[in-house]
């Protein structure tokens, strides 16, 4: 009983995986639903966590472009392509449900571009990329001499939102399929307002739909179905508490490694079936103002230094947030450390 | 507390939950067409008769006699087959069900996924030159060959027409010898394929794995180590089906070396060396064009490709067009006519009203690089009917060999109207004009695929006349897949409807008078 009940859940669930054709071909280039978020503060991959019954909300603008990628490991550039732009507007909300526990609700709309002259003259892609869900928990807390140790799990689900196609690659806004994740966050708050936090997390995603019913990934696949890899994601920051708790700066390294996949062939498209490894580093900075309670601005800057069949990017995004207590309606405080 | 140990109980399933989703989704994509042993719905005993296309008739190729059955020599042969039977492995018994009693049908899939493995297109060098694959330098870079749609068309060609003549010939001594299969005089060899009275020598499938490994090895030279492990695997799956002894199996690779060595000798000189030009006479045929028409298509990408794609593949030799010009369509319409004009807008107006129908339709039929290219699609189709109507490898051979020769027809045809008439794609003539497909490095008019298609269509229905509507709807749909793509014209696509369906006819026409019908 309990087995049929489970069989059945996974065909709707391999089902629900399969209809899901829209567009989000970040992939390749574009790891996006795991980065969209991290460099908010308050986000599934980060350390914090807010007070019970508030509510963040947080819009950002991110631009970022490439004019080299890895084909393989070999790094390239393509004329024809030009310089690939990919802007970004997200919105996320952040809840407070009860103490250690977060819940995370985003979705990013994307819009990719070649710069002119565009030797193939392609067209970009634009639309809702993937409606992500989280839950944060604090699974254990400990004040020692020099500081605090935290830890946390952070559960997500993310899935198209839109009839986003994946399988344009590099134009394509995501990878077009679902992913369930977990992450383990360990974060130690230094007295002197020094932190530093490391993240591993594991993807699973499914598949996507082509719009083609042949495709080669070192051999034939006749079906319109694609495997897009599972993959490992690695975090490591080191930041500052400044300026009476207002002002939060961050250095961090962001690792993304697929667990299987095929090669960009070359000069030729990629596809969400790749396999996608990543090197990041990114600088953050926060503030949350003093006059008026809750409002906060956040600026970051990362950097693509290495990779395996992606591309160079290189990532400025702006944001604003807003947090408030939801049930006495007054402007909560700012983050717990 | 409470709350806390609860959330930690409930985080933990979930966790569980997750893990078995992820486990049980794990589909088996399929990497080729699924069918398994048939019984062929008819034997063709005259099969030996039918014309050929290399050779005179089906006993052009001498084979020796073979043995008798009731001699030594035969009786060893069946008792050394029944030993090898007893001990066959796991992996031989999978051979055996992957090649099947049909085995055209996989060596046509193996023939498309080597297309697409080198139908890669060279990218610019460091320094913006382009270096092009080169036969005498097989592994380049870039390795040898660009497997771009006329390639593939015509190694299809020359695949399936060897396999074909191969075939009669096969055909021709298995009923003017009549030496039945060893599990019909010994009942205790298990066979295991639907039984049939075709004779066994020489074995069909030992042609077909042979011609194959010879043709293919021609084409893919890099692939030569690849090809003869499949046909060595092959070729003692045959024998551990029970379907043939040894000398079987060898009288059917003496037919495949020699039908091989012909229409290799057909391939080296058929002109496709020369259809890669020097930029010389690559610029020569676009200022003919200009002097011509007063137009000239020019490649767009960055750095410019300075010779476009086989400009001189309109001059190899075709298999059933006797003048060349006699198909070629009439001229696309000037600059300044209504029709371009008319066509200008209706391009604009799907690119600024892309739907996902039209995308779909754009990408479902798209084909480019890295794929097994139109003429690759319709032998899919090709393949997918021949298992469906039950042919034999005889029948299967012969619908190949008509659409793969009315196939390389249509993109010598098609080469020639494009080189000749040299007229620019949408990209060069609309200004700010994207497209959501690559723009091929060669003319515009008229369309390869809906030449390719057209004549891959008709084909088909003049074989599967049940066929026939399905076929012709999926022709035309390609063909206008390539204008909602973008890169083609409007009349690129109609007109090369019209070309496809003429080049096919040719083929028919011949077809009707083989004696198979």
């Amino acid at each position: 009983m309990i087995c049929k009940t489970n069989i059945q859940l996974l065909r709707l669930f391999c089902l629900i995986r399969s209809k899901n054709k829209v567009i989000f071909n970040v992939g390749l280039i574009l790891l996006i639903s795991l980065n969209s978020l991290s460099a908010f503060s308050q986000s599934p991959s980060d350390a914090l966590l807010m007070p019970s019954k508030n509510i963040c909300i947080l819009v950002s603008y991110e631009s970022g472009n490439f004019n080299q990628y890895w084909e393989g490991n070999y790094l390239r550039k393509n004329a024809s392509i030009g310089t690939l732009s990919r802007k970004t507007i997200t919105t996320m909300a952040a809840i407070g449900i009860i103490k250690d526990l977060n819940a995370y609700i985003s979705l990013p709309y994307i819009k990719t571009a070649s710069s002119e002259p565009n030797g193939g003259h392609f067209a970009g892609a634009k639309g809702l990329q993937d409606i992500a869900i989280a839950f944060k928990y604090r699974t254990t807390e400990k004040t020692l001499d020099s500081g605090d140790l935290s830890l946390f799990t952070t559960l997500s689900f993310a899935t198209p939102s839109s009839d986003y196609l994946s399988d344009y690659m590099p134009y394509s806004i995501g990878l077009g399929t679902s992913e369930f994740g977990i992450r383990e966050i360990a974060k130690f708050q230094f007295k002197n307002g020094f932190y530093a936090q490391a993240m591993v997390g594991y993807f699973w995603r499914g598949y996507t739909e082509a719009e083609r019913d042949y495709y080669y990934n070192n051999g034939s696949f006749y079906s319109n179905i694609m495997d897009v890899p599972n993959a490992w994601n690695f975090e490591g920051g080191l930041g500052v508490w400044l300026i009476d708790n207002r002002l939060k700066i961050e250095a961090s390294y962001i690792g993304i490694r697929s667990t299987s996949g095929d090669n960009i062939r070359a000069y030729n498209a990629p596809q969400p079936t790749n396999r996608v490894n990543i090197d990041r580093i990114a600088l953050s900075a926060q503030y949350y103002f003093k006059g008026i309670k809750g409002l906060g601005v956040l600026a970051y800057h990362n950097n693509v230094v290495n990779g395996l069949n992606t591309g160079k990017f290189s990532n400025s995004g702006l944001g604003l947030n807003y947090q408030f207590n939801y049930a006495k309606n007054i402007n909560a405080e700012p983050n717990e450390k | 507390m409470q709350n806390q140990m609860k959330s930690k109980k409930y985080i933990k399933s979930l966790l569980f939950a997750i893990g078995i989703l992820s486990i049980s989704c794990e589909k088996d994509i399929p990497t080729y067409l699924s069918y398994e042993e048939y019984e062929f719905s008819t034997v063709d005993e005259n099969g030996g008769n039918w014309k050929p296309i290399l050779i005179e008739n089906g006993s052009a190729l001498i084979i020796k006699s073979p043995d008798n059955v009731d001699s030594d020599t035969y009786k060893n042969e069946v008792s050394k087959l029944k030993e090898a039977i007893t001990s066959i492995q796991p992996n031989q018994q999978k051979a055996i069900n992957y090649w099947t009693n049909n085995p055209l049908v996989r060596w046509n899939e193996i023939t498309l996924e080597l297309i697409a493995k080198y139908n890669l297109i060279p990218g610019p060098n460091e320094d913006g030159s382009y270096t092009l694959p080169n036969a005498n330098n097989p592994e380049g870079p870039p390795a040898f060959p660009f497997a771009h749609p006329p390639y593939a068309s015509r190694a299809l060609a020359y695949l399936s027409v060897a396999q074909y003549d191969g075939l009669i010939s096969a055909w021709h001594y298995k009923y003017l010898f009549n030496r039945a299969a060893p599990y019909r005089y010994d009942n205790s060899i298990v066979h295991a394929y639907p039984e049939n009275n075709i004779p066994s020598y020489p074995s069909d499938g030992a042609v077909i794995a042979r011609v194959s490994k010879k043709i293919l090895s021609a084409m893919f030279p890099l692939e030569v180590a690849y090809l003869q492990e499949l046909e060595d695997e092959h070729l003692q799956s045959l024998l551990l089906s029970g379907s043939y002894v040894e000398s079987d199996i060898s009288a059917g690779t003496t037919i495949g070396d020699k039908i091989s060595e012909l229409a290799l000798t057909r391939a080296a000189t058929d002109g496709m060396k020369k259809a890669q030009t020097t930029k010389a006479v690559s610029d020569s045929i676009k200022a003919a064009a200009f002097e011509r028409f007063g137009w000239q298509w020019e490649n767009l990408e960055i750095p410019v490709r300075p010779v476009g794609l086989t400009p001189l593949f309109g001059k190899v030799t075709p298999w059933n067009i006797e003048n060349i010009a006699s198909v070629r369509p009439v001229a696309p319409p000037k600059f300044d006519s209504a029709e371009f004009l008319e066509d200008v807008a209706i391009l604009k107006n799907h690119a600024n009203n892309m739907t996902s129908e039209k995308r779909r339709i754009s990408n479902f039929w798209q084909d480019g690089t890295g794929t097994y290219t139109p003429p690759g699609h319709w032998n899919r189709f090709a393949n997918e009917f021949i298992v469906e109507y039950h042919m034999n490898p005889l029948r299967s051979a012969r619908t190949m060999a008509y659409l793969n020769m009315a196939m390389m027809d249509a993109g010598i045809s098609c080469w020639d109207t494009k080189y000749y008439y040299h007229y620019p794609r949408p990209i060069q003539m609309i200004e700010g004009f994207k497209t959501i497909a690559g723009t091929p490095n060669f003319p515009s008019y008229t369309s390869g695929h809906s030449v390719f298609s057209a004549t891959g269509a008709e084909v088909l229905a003049y074989i599967f006349p049940e066929k026939a509507t399905l076929v012709r709807g999926w022709a035309e749909e390609a063909a206008i897949s390539r204008v909602y793509g973008g890169l083609h014209w409007t009349f690129d696509a109609k007109i090369g409807t019209e070309q496809g369906k003429k080049i096919a006819q040719l083929a028919i026409d011949k077809a009707k008078l083989d004696g198979s019908d």
